[in-house]
């Protein structure tokens, strides 16, 4: 029998704790599979989150930092600083980058820091049990906005692709999502292309928010959670490249 | 052996200047010397004001009773004439001070600074010449090393250093 | 070693630190820290030989992050601030405790409470030394009192979180920091690679992963956990406590002060001494761990503990000794110090009660 498909070798052996039909598993598929096929296991360090992607560490056999609530694009900096030749790779949820990060996540891309984010945009604070986060849509039910999030209280979701895209110091700066093959096979060609600008030393900050199916947190089923993403995120949340420096 | 001075003055006067040079000569000198700085909060036209120790042997940085005072501004002296040594010398600036000195010390010696600074040109050279009456109470420290440090300070504008080294001379020659 | 210079404490610290090859630095601008960014700055700017990294980062919060993913790269690195940025670090204290990642970090401490004044305090002893971080975990606090001893100290601390993987503490005040004495500045030191470092994030390859993670994986792995950390902590208890004494063995009175304050004890012991007062102090260097065997050796001496504070490392000394009505109290509020002949006569107070 032919191998058509094997488990990444740079993941352990383990089972990973993810909920059914979780945006995250993919995504770390994807990059286990560029770490494999671009052999970044001594090239790399990988910067992880508080969220439920904190867990991920486990699963690479990738030196990594798990870094402080937030911090993720200030601790990479540190280690991109002391280590210029390595990839630094971050990965950030929107609790993390949004919330808690915000003035890490800027002051990295008003620096410029060569770094490649990986920022997984659920709407909804996972990790915590599904609690309202910067990015929920306006009338999207949270546990802590149990009628719908409301512009007059809680503002509006916070558009991190775009507001980036617009700094001299971020290089390249896209969204893409994961809910059909096409997608996820375009979402892991736009990894790719994050890690390689890194990489060249040519460039500032990289910047991919993927919108990711979060079935608990939305409290609908896994099949069900990957329509939404067309019928309600895209609306807010447009799909499209909005800055690549190495195309201008 | 251990000299406590306090020098004080607004910003912009040089009064810190005046101190580091101080502290430089007597380094050279051998003894071992400590300064420290006060700032009032104000970008412009705040306090300034130092403590320096010249002393034997390492002592407390903070000044208790200063045997030399000087006082380049009326502020100044109210907020610390009063810690001057009894047997002290309160050196005072009388182109900014309008008020008498009620503290109790040996000697006060009144100098309008910047009138004398005239002499050689410019009110900002106000601090040399204060600086050259502050070392007469100081025989510990050469001459030629405040000098020196006098040049060393100028080393970037060296046009301007005749006339401080002048402002130096008419303070240390001045008599009182 | 060289001859001596006059120079600042900010700055002669951040040319020792240098020296010792810590290269990195990350800070925010904040009095009376501020010169150790500068110095860095400049040195990044007019030394580029020496390839020195400063990131003025955006705040506290960042720079701590800054320091700690640096020094997981097995490279040194500090930051520099006082109380304020120095709270805003304290879960980053306890992170880096708990990840046995080996930085620096410098406290001048200034009043509080909240933005106080631009003076010296030292009202920061129970958040460093306790530590003012959630869980628990400990690290080294020094204490210098010249601006030689911060200058060998700091080259000691990158040497000291290297042996112990914990962050270091340095803890000075706004005199030590402002003020400039002379020093002769330590050389140049021996800095070991940093791939040679046991948990550095270098590419592992196909070499074993290199983790930092400080969340636990159930209640027996993270008991196990703690108590490695506690082995740890007992470790540096046992082998790292500093301390110098003054006149002590003849002495009525022994002080307890450390820092700029023990520069003012020290002068106001030689002003008693020559009035025929037997005066004698202890100066606590490692203020975690505490010399508390050295200040119970005093016996039945009275001991006067003098601070810059309402009263902080006075329950250590407390906590030293058996009988504590023994132990009297000097302390001063809101930036300013008390001189030498202030002590003087709180010694004879206390000699006379």
């Amino acid at each position: 029998m032919k191998t058509v498909y094997e488990k990444p070798a740079v993941f352990k052996e383990a089972v990973t704790n993810y909920c059914a039909g979780c945006g995250h598993g993919i995504v770390s598929k994807l990059i286990a599979e560029l770490i494999d096929e671009m052999d970044l296991q001594e090239k790399g360090i990988m910067v992880w989150p508080v969220g439920c992607s904190v867990l991920s560490d486990r699963y690479f056999k990738m030196d990594t930092f798990v870094a402080m609530h937030g911090r993720a694009p200030a601790t990479a900096t540190g280690i991109k600083r002391a280590r210029p030749d390595k990839l630094v790779m971050v990965y950030q949820g929107d609790g993390d980058l949004v919330s808690e990060g915000m003035a890490e996540i800027m002051h990295a891309a008003i620096r410029g820091e060569k770094l490649s984010i990986v920022f997984i945009n659920n709407a909804i604070f996972g990790m915590t049990g599904g609690q309202m986060a910067a990015t929920t849509l306006i009338g999207q039910t949270a546990s802590t906005a149990p009628l719908g999030r409301k512009t007059e209280t809680s503002g509006y979701p916070m558009r991190m692709a775009e507001t980036l895209a617009t700094m001299p110091g971020v290089s390249y700066s896209a969204r893409c999502t994961i809910n059909t093959p096409a997608r996820i096979r375009e979402c892991k060609k736009m990894i790719k292309k994050i890690y390689e600008m890194q990489m060249s030393d040519q460039h500032g900050l990289c910047f991919l928010e993927i919108l990711s199916p979060c079935p608990t947190g939305w409290n609908t089923t896994p099949v069900n959670a990957l329509d939404w993403i067309d019928e309600k995120m895209v609306e807010t949340y447009p799909l499209g490249l909005f800055k690549d420096e190495e195309s201008e | 052996m251990k000299m406590e001075m306090l020098f004080s003055g607004i910003g912009g006067q040089g009064v810190m200047a005046l101190g580091e040079s101080i502290c430089a000569a007597a380094i050279k000198a051998g003894y071992e010397v400590t300064f420290v700085p006060f700032y009032g909060s104000e970008k412009r036209g705040g306090r300034t004001m130092c403590n320096i120790v010249i002393a034997d042997q390492m002592e407390s940085p903070i000044v208790a009773k200063p045997s030399i005072m000087l006082i380049m501004d009326e502020r100044s002296l109210e907020d610390y004439q009063d810690t001057i040594a009894k047997d002290g010398t309160l050196i005072i600036n009388t182109n900014l001070v309008g008020i008498e000195p009620s503290c109790e010390c040996a000697k006060i010696v009144k100098l309008p600074f910047y009138d004398m600074a005239e002499q050689v040109g410019t009110v900002k050279s106000a601090n040399m010449v204060a600086m050259g009456a502050v070392a007469q109470l100081l025989p510990m420290i050469k001459y030629e090393d405040l000098a020196g440090e006098v040049e060393a300070y100028f080393s970037k504008k060296p046009k301007l250093i005749p006339a401080n080294l002048e402002a130096l001379r008419i303070g240390y020659e001045t008599e009182f | 070693m060289e001859k001596r210079v006059f120079m600042e404490g900010n700055e002669a610290m951040a040319e020792a630190a240098i020296r010792a090859g810590c290269k990195l630095f990350f800070g925010y601008p904040i009095t009376p820290a501020t010169e150790v960014l500068e110095y860095y700055a400049r040195a990044m700017a007019e030394r580029p030989e020496e390839e020195i990294m400063v990131v003025q980062a955006e705040t506290e919060l960042a720079a701590f992050s800054m320091v700690a993913g640096a020094a997981a790269s097995g490279n040194r690195a500090m930051t520099a601030t006082s109380g304020p940025g120095f709270s805003l670090g304290q879960e980053s204290m306890s992170f880096m405790s708990a990840a046995e990642i080996p930085a620096v970090v410098v406290d001048s401490m200034r009043p509080g409470p909240g933005d106080g004044e631009i003076l010296p305090a030292q009202g920061d002893y129970f958040q460093a030394v306790k530590g003012g971080g959630h869980g628990d975990y400990n690290t080294l606090v020094l204490a210098p009192y010249s601006i030689q001893e911060m200058c060998d100290l700091i080259q000691e601390a990158f040497v000291l979180a290297e042996k112990y993987c914990n962050p270091v503490v340095m803890l000075v005040d706004s005199t030590l920091s402002k003020m400039r004495e002379a020093v002769a500045l330590p050389g140049y030191t021996e800095v070991p690679d940093p791939d040679s470092k046991p948990n550095a994030l270098r590419g592992c390859g196909k070499e074993e992963s290199h983790h930092i993670i400080t969340s636990g994986d159930g209640a027996v792995q993270w008991g196990e956990y703690n108590d490695m950390l506690q082995e740890k902590f007992k470790k540096m208890r046992e082998n790292e406590v500093r301390y110098e004494s003054y006149e002590v063995e003849d002495a009525d009175i022994v002080m307890v002060a450390y820092g700029s304050m023990a520069r003012v004890c020290q002068s106001a012991m030689r002003m008693a001494r020559e009035k025929g007062i037997k005066a004698g102090m202890i100066r606590p260097i490692s203020l975690w761990p505490f010399p508390k065997e050295a200040i119970a050796a005093v016996g039945d001496k009275k001991i006067l503990v003098c601070e810059l504070s309402a009263g902080q490392m006075v329950e250590d000394v407390q906590l030293s000794v058996k009988d504590r009505d023994n132990v009297y109290f000097h302390g001063k509020l809101g930036g300013a110090t008390p001189t030498a002949d202030d002590i003087l006569s709180k010694i004879e107070e206390v000699i006379g009660a």
